[in-house]
């Protein structure tokens, strides 16, 4: 019965990942590989960020929210941005539409870090007697983290490799970038600072994650749009 | 469709790291993050004879239900936890006379028979009607301790997260839904080994010598008085078997009678011309196995030395009257002695000692009192004791309600102050004289610190003597404590007779898990699943248009026709 509910929440964290794979053109156009080297280097951002985090940041006893210490972190936080500047102009790929090629990274890179990040507690959590919404919830953070891994995917490639594109959008494309790479530490805010709880923080990362997706899919669609 | 075709290679030697992680995280991996854990104790199991009684398991996994549950349920896969304080003790009869199936049961004790926990047994707060308890209890556990009951039998104490499940427990059962694997709740856990069988239980009986003074040149041996005590219990719950009364308050007075004459014993100008024998025997739940094998041990001479023996039981808990029981009849000139004795000093006192007279069926195995096994060697003997009447076997042997708190320090010191005076007079020729030679306020007085602190220390040490190993720290700090008080003190172990039989796992940890149903499991896996296929066509319809996926379903069809 708990292996079941482990099950349950292996395809609520994971299940995301293989359908958006399995029904976009990604499947088609065979990008695998891309993926296979955007969670390689997703391996390496973090442990970059490991060490990183281990040089600069010091060990708080409590959980409480330290501005200063935060702000490190959420520098920190864009050693992501470099690894995924690194993904997407570095990597070579076989002729893979930029379309593709942003999607690809993003699903690479989103898994990478769902493995990373849940795939032990819910090996050690879920199989135990003992039920918590915790892994479901956590499950659908997971779903968030896809989401946004592909719009800010969407916005490096935006940023990075389309040079023509409209020069009145650009700082709304830098703002949204800023917004999506800050995420991990407004969450951080919100759970810490605010004294929110996971439903209520996850609740809001499923709502950021949608807007966000919306936001850059309609930047990413009006550049499309000159070129075409 | 199929995403895994090429680039295998690449595929695999990311999977290889995959694996290995995994592996290791399954090794080391422990599943234990219970939502609570508590420690419980399990119901004595033990066989006479091959007769099976008590708890016959150990290992306990199934859904908790409470009292409230509803008529007619089926508890066969049910842990009913039941608080001491809305026992319903005909429900429990019911259940263990006609066998019904049960998954197990859980009592849960009142804070104040928690024996560890010192704070709350000095609170005097919540039971205000300990008597009821104490009957409540005996009742119980004359049940439970006499029966063969097929399913783990567990006390615990009542602490704030094991009532704040009971509560949640009660309002599921309030509902009408009884937890079962469909309809979740709490699940309770104890993984223990299958209870073993103890290999020949070693009992340990301990003996000290106050020799008294030779007059030169007298070739006679001095007379001996002999005070005797059996230390061991037997209780429901062995890990919990403290027994504060019985006979914690007799190895209490025997101590301090000890200590009283060894001060007296130590000037030879005081050195009476009695040998002083004292000695803690084991076994005595069962049919005072211990005290039997001491005295066999003993040569003639020095049995036929002995004036009178003087067995202290249970004396820690009464009023304004003793009992001294003998089997000899009363009009017999030792008896006689030795309660006229014990009676002036008692009127001196002020409480009064009544006589009981019980024969010794020899053909009989039951030895109610510790004095039958001396009387079975024709040695004048007597039990001092609270009880009027003879108890039953493995009755009143420090149960589960016989603890520090239903026990008064004041009676334990007057009984001492009786005994000890008694036998002084006996050995300075003082009887029928009103001379105190132990009174308050003299160097002699009783100690009230001294019989206070080790009637506390007897509170906190089970002494089930199977469970007790040879050198176990009790025993050596009894024996240590009589060395400081006597001489020549011996050590013997013997190996329980007879028909009794033994099992281990008195302990164990409790987890308390709060489990989901498989109904919602399913429910889960139904609603993810039908997320997946509207993401799917979802995505299918936004980046490829609907065609697409109503071409998806229409390619098997295509295929079939391919083939055929």
């Amino acid at each position: 019965m708990t292996l079941f509910h482990f099950f349950n929440c292996v395809i609520l964290t994971f299940g995301p990942h293989a359908v958006y794979y399995s029904a976009t053109p990604l499947s088609e156009y065979d990008t695998l590989g891309t993926s296979v080297k955007a969670a390689l280097v997703y391996l390496g951002t973090a442990i970059v960020k490991l060490v990183c985090l281990a040089t600069f940041l010091k060990v708080s006893e409590n959980d409480s929210f330290d501005p200063y210490q935060e702000l490190l972190k959420a520098l920190i936080g864009f050693v992501d941005v470099a690894g995924l500047y690194f993904a997407l102009t570095q990597l070579t790929h076989r002729n893979i539409s930029q379309n593709h090629k942003f999607q690809a990274v993003g699903l690479g890179w989103a898994f990478a870090d769902s493995v990373l990040h849940r795939l032990a507690p819910l090996w050690v959590g879920a199989r135990g007697l003992e039920f918590t919404w915790d892994y479901i919830l956590q499950g659908l953070e997971a779903n968030a983290n896809l989401v946004l891994s592909i719009s800010l995917a969407a916005l490096g490639s935006l940023m990075w490799l389309r040079k023509n594109k409209p020069k009145t959008l650009i700082p709304i494309i830098y703002a949204c970038a800023i917004i999506v790479a800050t995420m991990p530490s407004i969450t951080s805010y919100l759970r810490r600072g605010l004294g929110w709880h996971f439903p209520k923080v996850v609740g809001f990362e499923l709502f950021t994650s949608l807007v966000m997706a919306f936001i850059s899919w309609q930047l990413f669609s009006a550049c499309q749009r000159p070129s075409s | 469709m199929s995403p895994f075709k090429p680039r295998q290679p690449q595929m695999l030697d990311s999977m290889y790291s995959m694996i290995a992680l995994v592996f290791i995280l399954v090794a080391c991996v422990e599943l234990c993050d219970a939502a609570t854990v508590v420690d419980v104790y399990r119901l004595i199991q033990y066989d006479i004879s091959g007769v099976p009684f008590g708890s016959r398991l150990a290992t306990l996994n199934h859904h908790a239900g409470s009292l409230h549950f509803t008529p007619g349920a089926d508890l066969s896969r049910t842990i009913v936890i039941i608080p001491i304080r809305e026992l319903n003790i005909t429900f429990v009869k019911e259940y263990i006379t006609q066998r019904k199936p049960l998954g197990g049961l859980l009592f849960l004790l009142p804070q104040i028979f928690d024996f560890k926990d010192k704070a709350a047994s000095r609170s005097e707060d919540e039971v205000h009607d300990k008597g009821l308890m104490k009957t409540v209890l005996a009742e119980l556990e004359k049940l439970l301790v006499h029966a063969n009951i097929p399913y783990p039998v567990y006390f615990a104490f009542e602490n704030d997260d094991i009532d704040a499940v009971l509560s949640d427990i009660k309002r599921n059962d309030a509902t009408g839904q009884p937890a079962t694997a469909t309809t979740g709740g709490y699940k309770l856990v104890v993984s223990a080994p299958e209870p073993k069988r103890i290999a020949s239980p070693i009992i340990t009986n301990i003996q000290g010598w106050l020799p008294g003074l030779k007059a030169d040149g007298d070739p006679n041996q001095l007379p001996t008085i002999a005070i005797v005590a059996s230390y061991d219990t037997f209780g429901t719950a062995p890990a919990l078997s403290v027994g504060t009364d019985s006979n914690g308050s007799g190895i209490v007075a025997l101590l301090e009678i000890a200590r009283l004459f060894s001060l007296l014993y130590s000037n030879p100008k005081t050195r009476g011309r009695y040998n002083l024998l004292f000695g803690f025997t084991s076994g005595g739940p069962y049919n005072y196995n211990g005290t039997q094998k001491w005295l066999r041990s003993f040569d003639q001479r020095l049995r036929e030395s002995i004036d009178y023996a003087i067995c202290l039981n249970s004396i820690g808990s009464w009023d304004n009257e003793l009992w001294i029981h003998v089997s000899k009849p009363p009009e017999n000139a030792y008896i006689k002695q030795i309660f006229e004795g014990l009676s002036n000093v008692a009127n001196e006192l002020g409480f009064e000692v009544g006589l009981k007279h019980k024969k010794i069926n020899i053909s009989n195995p039951r030895v109610a009192w510790e004095h039958e096994q001396f009387s079975r060697l024709r040695i004048t003997a007597a039990t001092l004791s609270e009880l009027s009447v003879a108890p039953d076997i493995l009755e009143s042997t420090g149960g589960l309600s016989d603890n520090r708190y239903f026990v008064n320090e004041t009676a334990v010191i007057r009984s001492i102050k009786l005994v000890a005076e008694s036998i002084a007079r006996h050995i300075y020729s003082h009887q029928g004289e009103n001379i105190k030679v132990f009174a308050d306020d003299s160097s002699l007085a009783v100690n009230p610190y001294y019989v206070k602190s080790w009637l506390d220390i007897l509170s906190q040490t089970p002494r089930v003597a199977p469970f007790l190993s040879k050198n176990d720290p009790f025993v050596m700090a009894l024996k240590k404590e009589l060395e400081d008080h006597t001489h020549e003190v011996n050590v013997q172990h013997e190996a329980l007779d007879g028909m009794f039989t033994f099992y281990d796992s008195t302990k164990a940890n409790l987890n308390i898990y709060q489990v989901a149903s498989v109904t919602f499991d399913l429910l889960l896996l139904l609603v993810l699943g039908s997320y997946l296929i509207v993401l799917f066509s979802f995505l299918v319809i936004t980046t490829r248009g609907l065609d697409d996926l109503i071409s998806l379903f229409r390619r098997p069809p295509s295929r079939k026709v391919k083939t055929a």
